[in-house]
């Protein structure tokens, strides 16, 4: 008898399970079943440029089914996580997806990356499109690793125009400013800041840019070059003091530390009127666009320039972020998975389609000649602005959790978390970051 | 009273531990009702239940209601769109993955664990009494320690990104406390029983199918149970051993829906109540089994 | 043993052939033991996993052990492990009793009781992620300004909120050895204790727990050593902070070798979780020494 039940029930599960899978088998996606098993495979990011990067790789495998591209997205953080095991066991995808910096140069040294220099040279077409200094961001020793993307993404300070309104408040332009609207919020039950500590790379916007508006591009630039001790410089200890004050002083939303960014709940507190202002890339303009576009729409998001600091050396005009994201070509791929990857990188980005698909969606896009495009936009405020400071900045700064080696980015992120949480003091940072020099 | 030592139980209500409530629980029952006991109970009902509620009644509400509306009251409008979204982001393949795996992991893991129990029990030679050490050993060291080394070999197999990555280390890892169960099991079938069946010149093979086998089903059941909520619950594997969509299984397709459907927490939350849906399905309809299978093998 | 068993052994000679446990014993050696000497082979090199192996003596070593956050991911390990166990074994142990007697209403609960044994850790760690959020979760849902606490960002609380978590997952699975356990207690005793008018509490403390000494050993070694292994649980929900404080060993050692990409220390780590998990083992195995010998005794 309960032999039975047991065994009736498992041949239940195994057939709806088998029903299941012939559907599944039957309604396969038109990416998926025109990909053969030698395509070229591509990993993006869920998120605003998700859309974007979508209608590319179907206008392209549409024109071109011998070179089709299998493309699959993941979550910012389960990306990082995944594509270096993949890479690591020889199985990453056609175009690695990057940022550029120390990550970058750590595919390079382990040869898993093409040299794209000839690549370059032989398509001025292609060189010519991009802005040269973003271009840079793919240059190591040299030689071309990368090629950008996608769209400028600098870190802005965003802010609720109706809760400064209702306190009537003026967007802070200097870091004493800043401080002194963190009472008022309080006062009136709205959080000065959202952030989503819980990812641990928003934490970092305030540090870079403390750092950079502090001490100058050179700060960082020391520690990138692993120089001894480069992380003693008194603007990292300053920027470090002037974020535990900020922290003191509650100017955090409560629950920072929970709070997931991949999750856009850090957004969502600044638009649902809950956090004045958040300190986020240039992104989070294209979710909020679509999670909350009446918000958009209505002109209720505000958005300036990272304060100054009296007496900092930093230019007020300079910058932190990503100048964009970069494909890179796996080496390990097959001659004809080169060949479809090249083919879309030299015919089928950046296309006519791809750059108003970016601008639409809120975004700049790191290609010349596109100020017309810009002008005509419903968004031309925030993308003429975020041009603008692209273009104008003097420095711009990659993300230091990109810009460094995988093991110093892990280190840094953790303790800058114990910074946020007052677990440990500017010197004892300053002291366990130093220590990772090198490494 | 106290000095009540301990009383050999039967090995027979041992080996098959009814699922009806036996009698002295009756007998305490009826004694005067236990209050105490009674809001212990009620109390850790409202801790099991106050999430399974929010879990089930948020994936029910669509994204505007659940920044606006009480985060603790059914929604106004209820809404499959959710699962609707669940279901259209390759669901029912990452359903299918599971099931592979678990059925792959688990059929082989018992067919080689009660080989092995088998002769351990009923063997005598030194090489199978150091087997069983070993396994013993297995179950001291936490072996998800060692998922470097694996992560290296099965990218030097080629396996990486494959069902049979997953499969090849679960089976390993379920061994020893398949063999642990089993073999403690077997060692109480009486010994006159095999003997008479090898005086009918039965061999070892039909000794085990035919004898043993009948005689530890309850552990089989216990063992296959277990090992099954381990794999596919498993996530570890999946995070380190596979990549592409078309190898995720349940748990990590939960942990990448997290990510992919970002501030929609109620299209997350429904994938997590589809994912654990099957296995409810089974708790609902062999509940019994189920119970008193897990009990059997570690009441001993 | 018999007698009789002894002399027909003699008959029997040889026992079954050791090939029965040859498939269990290859997989064993192929994805646990040759691992688990790589992991201490990978300790003494340094690899990013991208590039080549290269041996580098103690240097990874050096590394771990001079590492302030080895001696916290330890000391949060042995936080974890403790409290979890202080939690879960009388809540299980209470549990079991109270759902293996035979009312209705107790049996119904049981019912519930067992639902979170279906849910994987990510699944788990999902829900209750959604659900402490301080904005849109219980808190403010029930409008209880204690429970809108900043559950899993404030670093103090944060730690009990995970062995909360684990107590909700995993109380069930003990609840259920316990309920198996109580009911083997013959109903005999109770009648005898009845009889001498010993209250409920007494007949707990004097017949119920002693009943269950080999329940409880059996119990707490899988809570012990199963806390080494909750990974899969605190990786979804907190990622091992704020800051370090919910990274425990085995989560520490996957974020420095899949994360910091620095294999060699991860593979430190992971040597130094294999002692651990043996060293407890051993110490159990000392206290519940005794259960093992017994049984297999009983089994004759």
């Amino acid at each position: 008898m309960v032999k039975l039940t047991l065994r009736s029930a498992a041949m239940a599960v195994t057939a709806a399970a088998m029903s299941i899978s012939l559907a599944a088998c039957g309604s396969g996606g038109p990416s998926s079943a025109s990909a053969s098993s030698d395509s070229a495979t591509m990993w993006g990011l869920t998120g605003g440029n998700q859309p974007v990067l979508q209608k590319s790789i179907d206008a392209w495998n549409k024109a071109h089914p011998d070179e089709s591209i299998k493309l699959d997205f993941f979550a910012n953080d389960a990306y990082k996580t995944k594509v270096r095991t993949a890479v690591g066991a020889g199985q990453g995808p056609t175009f690695i997806y990057g940022w550029g910096g120390g990550v970058l140069k750590s595919y390079v040294d382990a040869g898993q990356v093409a040299d794209l220099s000839d690549f370059i040279a032989s398509n001025p077409d292609v060189k010519s499109r991009y802005l040269p200094s973003v271009l840079k961001n793919g240059v190591i020793d040299g030689k071309t690793y990368a090629l950008p993307n996608n769209n400028v993404q600098p870190v802005v300070l965003y802010f609720n125009k109706d809760v400064f309104d209702k306190i009537g408040a003026q967007a802070p332009k200097t870091w004493d400013d800043l401080m002194a609207l963190v009472p008022k919020f309080k006062a009136a039950g709205i959080a000065p800041f959202s952030l989503g500590g819980q990812s641990k790379w928003p934490d970092l916007m305030w540090l870079e840019y403390l750092v950079e508006r502090i001490g100058g591009p050179e700060v960082f630039a020391n520690i990138a070059a692993n120089k001894p001790n480069a992380w003693s410089d008194p603007a990292v200890k300053e920027a470090l003091t002037k974020i535990q004050d900020l922290v003191d002083a509650g100017g955090f939303v409560n629950g920072f530390s929970s709070i997931a960014a991949d999750s856009n709940a850090d957004q969502a507190l600044l638009y649902t009127g809950k956090a004045a202002m958040i300190l986020q890339g240039g992104w989070i303009y294209q979710s909020m666009k679509t999670d909350a576009a009446d918000f958009v729409k209505n002109g209720k998001l505000g958005f300036t320039a990272f304060p100054s600091v009296s007496g900092g050396k930093g230019d007020p005009a300079n910058i932190v972020g990503n100048p964009s994201n970069f494909w890179s070509i796996s080496s390990k791929a097959t001659d004809s998975q080169k060949k479809a990857a090249l083919d879309y990188v030299k015919s089928g980005m950046f296309t006519d389609a791809d750059t108003q698909a970016l601008i639409d969606s809120g975004a700049v896009p790191v290609t010349t000649g596109i100020e017309s495009k810009l002008a005509a936009s419903p968004d031309k405020d925030f993308l003429s602005y975020l041009y603008g400071m692209a273009k104008n900045a003097p420095t711009f700064t990659l993300s230091w959790d990109q810009a460094l080696s995988p093991a110093q980015g892990d280190a840094m992120l953790a303790n800058l978390d114990q910074i946020f949480l007052k677990k440990i003091s500017p010197d004892q940072f300053v002291s366990t970051m130093n220590a990772t020099i090198g490494k | 009273m106290a000095s009540t030592t301990q009383i050999p139980v039967p090995p027979a209500t041992r080996v098959a531990p009814s699922s009806k409530p036996s009698k002295q629980g009756r007998g305490r029952g009826r004694a005067r009702p236990n209050f105490l006991g009674g809001l212990g109970g009620w109390l850790w009902l409202a801790v099991i239940i106050v999430p399974i509620y929010y879990v089930v009644v948020t994936s029910l509400k669509n994204q505007a209601g659940f920044f606006t509306s009480n985060p603790m009251l059914p929604p106004a409008e209820p809404t499959l769109d959710n699962y609707k979204l669940v279901l259209e982001n390759d669901f029912a393949m990452y359903f299918v993955n599971s099931l592979l795996v678990t059925v792959g992991s688990v059929v082989p893991a018992l067919l080689v664990s009660f080989m092995a129990a088998y002769a351990i029990v009923r063997g005598k030679s030194r090489f199978l009494g150091w087997t069983n050490k070993l396994f013993l050993l297995g179950l001291a060291i936490p072996l998800h320690a060692t998922i470097i080394p694996i992560y290296w070999m099965i990218t030097k197999a080629h396996l990486y990104d494959t069902l049979l990555a997953l499969i090849l280390p679960s089976i390993a890892f379920a061994i020893p406390i398949s063999v642990l169960i089993l073999s403690n099991f077997m060692r109480d079938v009486p010994n006159e029983l095999f003997e008479s069946m090898r005086l009918d010149g039965c061999s070892d093979w039909a000794m085990m199918w035919r004898l043993a086998l009948p005689m530890t089903r309850p552990a089989v059941v216990t063992v296959g149970i277990y090992n099954a909520l381990g794999v596919w619950n498993g996530f570890l594997f999946p995070l380190i051993l596979t990549q592409s969509p078309s190898t995720r299984v349940l748990p990590l397709s939960l942990w990448t829906f997290q990510g992919e459907f970002s501030v929609n927490i109620p299209a997350v939350l429904a994938s997590v109540v589809l994912a654990t849906l099957p296995l409810l399905v089974i708790y609902v309809v062999a509940r019994r089994q189920l119970i008193s299978g897990l009990t059997a093998g570690f009441s001993k | 043993m018999s007698v009789s068993s002894a002399s027909s052994r003699r008959v029997l000679e040889r026992g079954p052939s050791g090939w029965l446990a040859a498939p269990a014993l290859f997989f064993f050696l192929l994805f646990a033991i040759i691992p688990l000497a790589g992991v201490f082979f990978l300790s003494f090199t340094k690899w990013d996993g991208l590039g080549e192996i290269k041996l580098d003596g103690f240097s990874s070593w050096t590394t771990v052990l001079t590492d302030p956050v080895t001696g916290n991911a330890l000391w949060v390990t042995a936080k974890i492990m403790f409290f979890s166990f202080i939690v879960q074994a009388p809540i299980s142990l209470l549990l079991g009793v109270f759902t293996s007697a035979s009312q209705k209403y107790r049996a119904v609960l049981a019912v519930l009781y067992f639902v979170p044994l279906l849910l994987s850790s990510a699944a788990v760690a999902i829900a209750y992620k959604a659900l402490l959020d301080p904005n849109f979760g219980l808190g403010p849902g029930l409008g209880i300004p204690f429970l809108a606490q900043d559950w899993l960002g404030n670093s103090d609380l944060v730690l009990f909120v995970v062995v909360f978590v684990i107590a909700w997952q995993f109380v069930p699975f003990h609840t259920l050895i316990y309920q198996g356990g109580v009911r083997q207690i013959p109903a005999s005793l109770y009648e005898a204790a009845q009889i001498d008018g010993a209250g409920r509490v007494q007949q707990f403390f004097a017949i119920t727990l002693p009943q269950l000494k080999y329940t409880i050993i059996t119990s707490s070694t899988l809570m012990v050593v199963g806390s080494l292994a909750y990974f899969d649980l605190v990786f979804v929900l907190t990622g091992g902070g704020p800051g370090y404080s919910t990274r425990l060993l085995p989560l520490h050692m996957y974020l420095t070798g899949f994360k910091a990409n620095d294999m060699g220390a991860a593979s430190a780590l992971g040597v130094i979780l294999v002692v651990i998990g043996l060293a407890l083992a051993l110490i159990l195995q000392r206290l519940g020494g005794k259960n093992r010998n017994a049984s297999q005794l009983e089994g004759a």
